[in-house]
């Protein structure tokens, strides 16, 4: 393996320009597009690198000018009064219960009723589909009061149930389902028939692992969504330890008081959750195509 | 072909069975039957509705009209896994996620007899491959197979099922050239081996002929002649059947009677093989199949004309040869023939080389060149 940079860069260049017609790239060209890259790389991490600088800082020394972007020494009292004096943990465990639950409880439903949009033939399936998509155009804030008052009028105000059971009624996700499904040849499902399967087998064995890059990205809409969502667990749930992330993280602040350095250390921690469920779920994105099924 | 001796011999019956797409018809009211054991090829171009017929018999396609017995037993309504029918799909139809094994075996755990044990699955799965040749890729993901194992694959999932009718839809037609004349051997051994009616949806002429105990041609959703391959090349029911059937096509005439009721092409007159009168200045269509047309040397053969192309094939040559009158004909030749487009040919035709037809298309009977004038 060549170990000089010149050496890597023509052996790029000529796979490069073997690959494809156009000219390589000249080194003005590409330094050009690393100071872009680079621009765009801080952009994204700064706000990011700031809210870690804070939340390891007392807030009184949050105002110095120039700014310390390396605390010195590091504070650890902003963790130490978010996990002492608030029901951080239950928020996360609530946060992460509930949006577990949604997902979980969405991706069963929304396949359930893709699967019967995209592959069965039944009166009204055009309607029906319709009538789902009219409903995704009906904005949240016209629906927030009617929603409370049914919850309320179920009895499930301030419980999970108040915060898993609205979510589940958005059908965007039933139209993204149906969408991967409709891709799948009709021969298999057709195959498996033959075989014996029943619909309900045709769904679990066959349909189910076809779409599964679909359901994990469909998944991770879902979860982040709910991670995140803030307006309706306000309304829906009173006790501070029913309370989801979002909802814990802003009560933090007081009309009169920011404390920066609490709020940085809540924001980081909450971030941790959904980025170690990232890390877990980043290997079931590998493509698991319909290769072999069918002749190509 | 086996004889269709008694009900209890006959696999698949169809009586007046249609398919109807609202208004479109698509498959005209026809009657079938499949004896136990045979091997019968649907045949026909792309749309005719032959996959149409597979799909009834499976129960993925409801018919709009008719009786479908399968093994004895109306089956009309009866769902598809209940009906006794294994598919073999044109795109193999495999389940990508699962292994060949898997794939085989998938049938046996679907099966809604008494729990078949995991010793019998795996029994009847070994069975099933080593019918096919697939032993030792059991373990493979059909990605990982080429064209020819993934459809014996297809193959050995139909076969581990023992249904009493297997359902073929195009098998071969995604595969080259080699492989399909390999695997249609396989195939014929594989029925040779487990001896079940076999239905058999090919547009492949080469494929129906080589394959079928019976071959059921069909045109625009129309049975056109239900016959053994020698039957529909020696005596084609109609004009399309002459068409379809032998390469190169055999090329149509239109003749007029003449008034004293013989047919004449070019300076040949036709002596027709049945005592058939036909009406003077009647219309009748004339058929040459070119393979029992010969170019030769002898002054005394049947037709004379001039060669317009010719087509090297390897084994022989064809000549396209202007009759004179309009009437052209594709004649076989020697591979190393020195007959070169502009020089004049003698033609000889032999047996059943000539076929009348009426103006519908409808057959009439063979015919022989009787006289030349010139």
């Amino acid at each position: 393996m060549p170990g000089t940079y010149e050496d890597e860069t023509r052996e790029v260049e000529s796979s490069g320009s073997a690959a494809r017609s156009g000219l390589p790239a000249s080194r003005p060209a590409i330094a050009l597009s690393y100071v872009i890259l680079l621009v765009g790389v801080a952009i994204a991490l700064v706000p990011f690198l700031y809210v870690v600088s804070t939340s390891l800082k007392e807030t009184t020394s949050l105002f110095s000018y120039p700014p310390d972007w390396i605390p010195s020494p590091i504070y650890w009292g902003n963790f130490e009064s978010l996990f002492a004096d608030h029901p951080f943990v239950w928020w996360t465990f609530n946060t992460l219960f509930v949006a577990g639950a949604v997902t979980v409880l969405k991706l069963w439903f929304d396949t359930m009723a893709g699967y019967a949009l995209a592959k069965m033939e039944f009166t009204g399936r055009r309607g029906v589909a319709l009538l789902f998509l009219l409903s995704v155009a009906i904005p949240i804030s016209a629906l927030i009061i009617p929603l409370f008052f049914v919850v309320r009028y179920l009895g499930l105000l301030n419980t999970y149930w108040a915060l898993i059971l609205p979510p589940l009624a958005n059908p965007l996700g039933i139209f993204m389902a149906r969408s991967f499904i409709v891709g799948i040849p009709d021969n298999l499902e057709d195959s498996a028939r033959l075989d014996g399967a029943s619909e309900f087998t045709i769904y679990r064995k066959i349909v189910l692992p076809l779409i599964r890059p679909g359901l994990v990205v469909l998944g991770m809409f879902t979860f982040m969504l709910q991670y995140t969502s803030f307006i309706w667990p306000l309304i829906a749930v009173q006790d501070s330890e029913r309370q989801v992330l979002a909802v814990g993280i802003s009560g933090l602040q007081s009309a009169f008081l920011q404390d920066w350095g609490l709020l940085s250390a809540a924001m980081l921690a909450a971030a941790i959750p959904i980025t170690l469920v990232f890390l877990l779920v980043q290997k079931a994105f590998v493509v698991n195509d319909l290769s072999g099924a069918l002749k190509e | 072909m086996p004889a269709l001796s008694s009900p209890s011999d006959i696999a698949v019956s169809l009586i007046q069975v249609a398919k109807s797409y609202g208004a479109v018809e698509v498959l005209q009211p026809f009657d079938l039957q499949v004896a136990e054991g045979e091997f019968v090829v649907l045949l026909g171009p792309s749309g005719c509705g032959k996959s149409t017929i597979l799909k009834m018999i499976a129960g993925l396609e409801e018919a709009s009209h008719g009786e479908i017995h399968v093994a004895g037993e109306l089956v009309n309504y009866v769902r598809p896994r209940y009906r006794n029918v294994a598919m073999v799909f044109q795109n193999y139809a495999l389940y990508p996620h699962m292994t060949v094994r898997e794939n085989i075996a998938f049938p046996l755990k679907m099966s809604r007899q008494p729990r078949l044990r995991r010793a019998v699955i795996e029994e009847r799965t070994a069975e099933a491959a080593d019918i096919v040749d697939l032993t030792p890729y059991l373990d493979r993901k059909p990605a990982q197979l080429s064209g020819g194992q993934r459809q014996r694959v297809a193959l050995a999932r139909a076969i581990v099922r023992q249904p009493a009718v297997f359902l073929m839809d195009e098998p071969l037609s995604n595969l080259d050239a080699l492989l399909r004349a390999d695997m249609r051997t396989s195939l014929l051994d594989v029925h040779a081996r487990i001896k079940k009616a076999t239905l058999y949806v090919t547009h492949d002429q080469i494929e129906a002929m080589t394959m079928a105990d019976r071959v059921v041609v069909i045109n625009a959703g129309r049975i056109q002649q239900i016959g053994q391959p020698h039957e529909l090349y020696t005596a084609p029911a109609n004009t399309f059947v002459a068409q379809f059937i032998g390469s190169p096509r055999m090329p149509l005439h239109s003749l007029t009677v003449s008034d004293d009721g013989a047919l004449r092409i070019a300076d040949a007159t036709l002596a027709l093989d049945a005592a058939v009168v036909l009406e003077p200045e009647a219309t009748v269509t004339v058929g040459l199949r070119p393979s029992a047309l010969r170019a030769t040397d002898s002054v005394s053969a049947c037709f004379f004309g001039e060669a317009r192309r010719r087509d090297y094939l390897g084994s022989d040559s064809y000549l396209e040869v202007d009759l004179g009158d309009g009437a052209s004909a594709m004649v076989r030749a020697e591979a190393d023939t020195d007959v070169r487009p502009g020089d004049k040919v003698h033609v000889d035709a032999a047996p059943g080389a000539i076929h009348v037809f009426d103006e519908a298309g409808v057959r009439i009977c063979g015919a022989s060149v009787g006289q030349r004038e010139r």
